[in-house]
């Protein structure tokens, strides 16, 4: 795994989760948005990343709904148990209102579909951190 | 046949009553001969001219009586009673002439009486023979009539039955057939009912013609159910694939965006991977699309040798995304060395992808799915069980979980995954059946023959 875990890092960097079973999603995400200034851990496997969240909170989470082992509804319930304040984006191929619906009240932030474009990931991302830093600024 | 017994009485009875006539005759013969001996006896008695001329009268009068009988009597008589009736006519000569020669001499040879005494005797006796030779043969000609009769009517009897039997037998076997076409038509084999077009003779071969059309027709009708079937299927899988073929269609998207905006900045090895990449996500949608088309297609059952282990293969594929979805673990268990089945590989994979939706969309919080194959070497059959830790079957569904659009998915399903499944194994001379526990699983069983080497 790809995940650092640094001790002394910037308290402006926000701190990102992907988690995707495909490698080229975490593969592609990752340059796309360290390039933005956010530190970003990738997981290709649920279990490691549901062991990351319990050791560690992060601001924003992207993962996929359907996946072997722990799937994302699953996964994100539990992160956002642990940490309200983490908000969650949502990407999945199977795109359909229902699941959609089913994220947004669970308290996603956002639902994207894939494909997606690399500039719609990094603008929903850009909300999402805007949200987060809102109330603190 | 009663007409032959009918002409046969007629004459017999003809026969008789001739005889009768000639009996008749020959008591006739009797009495006058009885009556010429009461003159001989006059004879004996006064022993003078007269009386010997009267019994020679008497007698030439009995003599022409039975002469003129004679071509009445003889072809009636048989060869014994021929030969008395001439040996009475020589002796009634002879007796005759002893009488006339006497007459004319007038001189009684001293034997004369007893001559003519045992002649007279022999005349009797022997028309009496006649006559009672005669009786019998009509009593004994009508018995025989009796037993002919009787016996004909038993013959009669005997064939009437062995007709009536090979007709009856003849009827039974062409309902048996009846009965068969009805069997293979309720099992789904309308192929081998619809084979041959016969003429029909009688109103049952016109009703098996009825059933080999209605086989006709249903084969066809059979043919667009089983695609009806396989879309259904189709639609459920294809939720699936859409998510199956978004994530390579997401990674080349991704690949091609990343590209075009560092393409600057890239070195030859690294956009050779990077198209590298982009071609391997390719490959992955083609599999995916080439085995939903082969699925998808129409085709006319084609028998091939198959290995039952590699159908359970690529159904599993096909299913494959639904099942990681659903979070079923999967546990197939089919022994390497199982002998060879001849089917038609893609019906029974519709039939498994029907069974494994079933089983997915009945653990809606994940579960277990078991295949399991085995050889039965007593029935020849390859068993295959697919089990489930889903939901199960309500017990009073079970009964109709084959039949055509019974589906307890209301509108999300069509009723004919299952319905369709049946037919499938049925035309494969295979059985599928059910066991279901609610709250505890579903267990279908399906038995295919093994291929006969």
């Amino acid at each position: 795994m790809d995940q650092t875990q640094e001790e002394n890092m910037s308290p402006d960097k926000l701190r990102i989760m992907v988690l995707d079973d495909e490698p080229i999603v975490c593969k592609r995400l990752k340059p796309a948005l360290e390039k933005l200034g956010y530190e970003v851990d990738t997981f290709t496997q649920s279990p490691e990343a549901m062991h990351q969240i319990q050791q560690t909170s992060y601001d924003i989470i992207i993962t996929d709904l359907k996946m072997k082992e722990i799937d994302g509804m699953q996964f994100l319930t539990e992160a956002k148990k642990r940490h309200p304040g983490t908000e969650v984006i949502v990407i999945t191929g199977f795109a359909t209102m229902e699941t959609a619906k089913q994220s947004f009240q669970k308290g996603v932030f956002d639902f994207i579909a894939k494909p997606f474009k690399l500039s719609e990931i990094q603008e929903v991302v850009n909300r999402a951190a805007a949200k987060i830093r809102g109330p603190a600024a | 046949m009663i007409f032959i017994i009918g002409i046969f009485v007629y004459l017999s009875f003809n026969n008789v009553l001739s005889k009768l006539r000639s009996i008749e005759i020959i008591d006739d013969v009797n009495i006058a001969l009885l009556e010429m001996r009461k003159a001989e006896k006059n004879y004996f008695l006064y022993r003078d001219a007269n009386a010997l001329k009267e019994l020679a009268k008497l007698g030439e009068e009995r003599y022409e009586i039975i002469q003129v009988s004679k071509s009445y009597v003889v072809p009636i008589l048989n060869k014994s009673g021929r030969k008395n009736y001439d040996r009475l006519l020589d002796i009634l000569k002879e007796y005759l002439s002893l009488a006339n020669n006497a007459i004319k001499t007038k001189e009684v040879p001293r034997d004369f009486e007893a001559k003519l005494r045992t002649m007279g005797q022999d005349l009797t006796s022997v028309s009496e023979l006649l006559l009672k030779q005669e009786r019998e043969n009509v009593s004994r000609t009508i018995n025989n009539n009796v037993l002919m009769l009787i016996t004909s009517l038993g013959v009669i009897l005997v064939i009437q039955l062995i007709l009536w039997q090979y007709f009856f037998s003849l009827i039974i076997q062409e309902l048996t057939v009846m009965e068969r076409m009805i069997k293979m038509v309720s099992e789904g084999r309308f192929h081998e009912v619809a084979v041959k077009p016969i003429l029909p003779h009688n109103e049952i071969e016109i009703a098996i013609k009825a059933i080999s059309d209605m086989a006709r027709k249903l084969e066809k009708r059979e043919d667009d159910i089983l695609q009806a079937g396989k879309l259904a299927s189709l639609g459920v899988l294809i939720s699936g694939v859409a998510h199956e073929l978004g994530n390579p269609l997401n990674n080349i998207s991704l690949m091609a965006q990343t590209y075009l905006s560092v393409y600057d900045m890239l070195g030859d090895e690294e956009k050779k991977n990077f198209m590298g990449d982009i071609y391997n996500q390719t490959e992955r949608i083609r599999k995916i699309v080439e085995n939903l088309l082969d699925f998808s297609r129409q085709k006319k059952q084609e028998l091939q040798e198959c290995d039952l282990k590699e159908i359970v293969r690529v159904s599993l594929s096909l299913v494959a995304n639904h099942l990681k979805l659903a979070k079923v673990k999967q546990h197939v268990a089919i022994p390497e060395n199982l002998p060879p089945v001849q089917v038609d590989a893609s019906q029974i994979e519709q039939v498994l992808v029907n069974l494994f939706i079933n089983a997915i969309q009945a653990m809606p919080e994940g579960g277990d799915l078991d295949v399991n194959g085995s050889y039965d070497p007593q029935s020849a059959n390859l068993i295959l069980e697919i089990r489930d830790t889903g939901i199960g079957i309500q017990k009073d569904y079970l009964p109709n979980i084959f039949d055509p659009f019974f589906t307890t998915k209301s509108t999300k399903g069509t009723g004919l995954g299952l319905s369709v499944s049946y037919g499938i194994i049925r035309q494969h001379h295979g059985d599928i059946s059910v066991e279901s526990e609610e709250g505890q699983g579903t267990r279908f069983i399906i038995k295919l023959p093994a291929m006969k080497k």
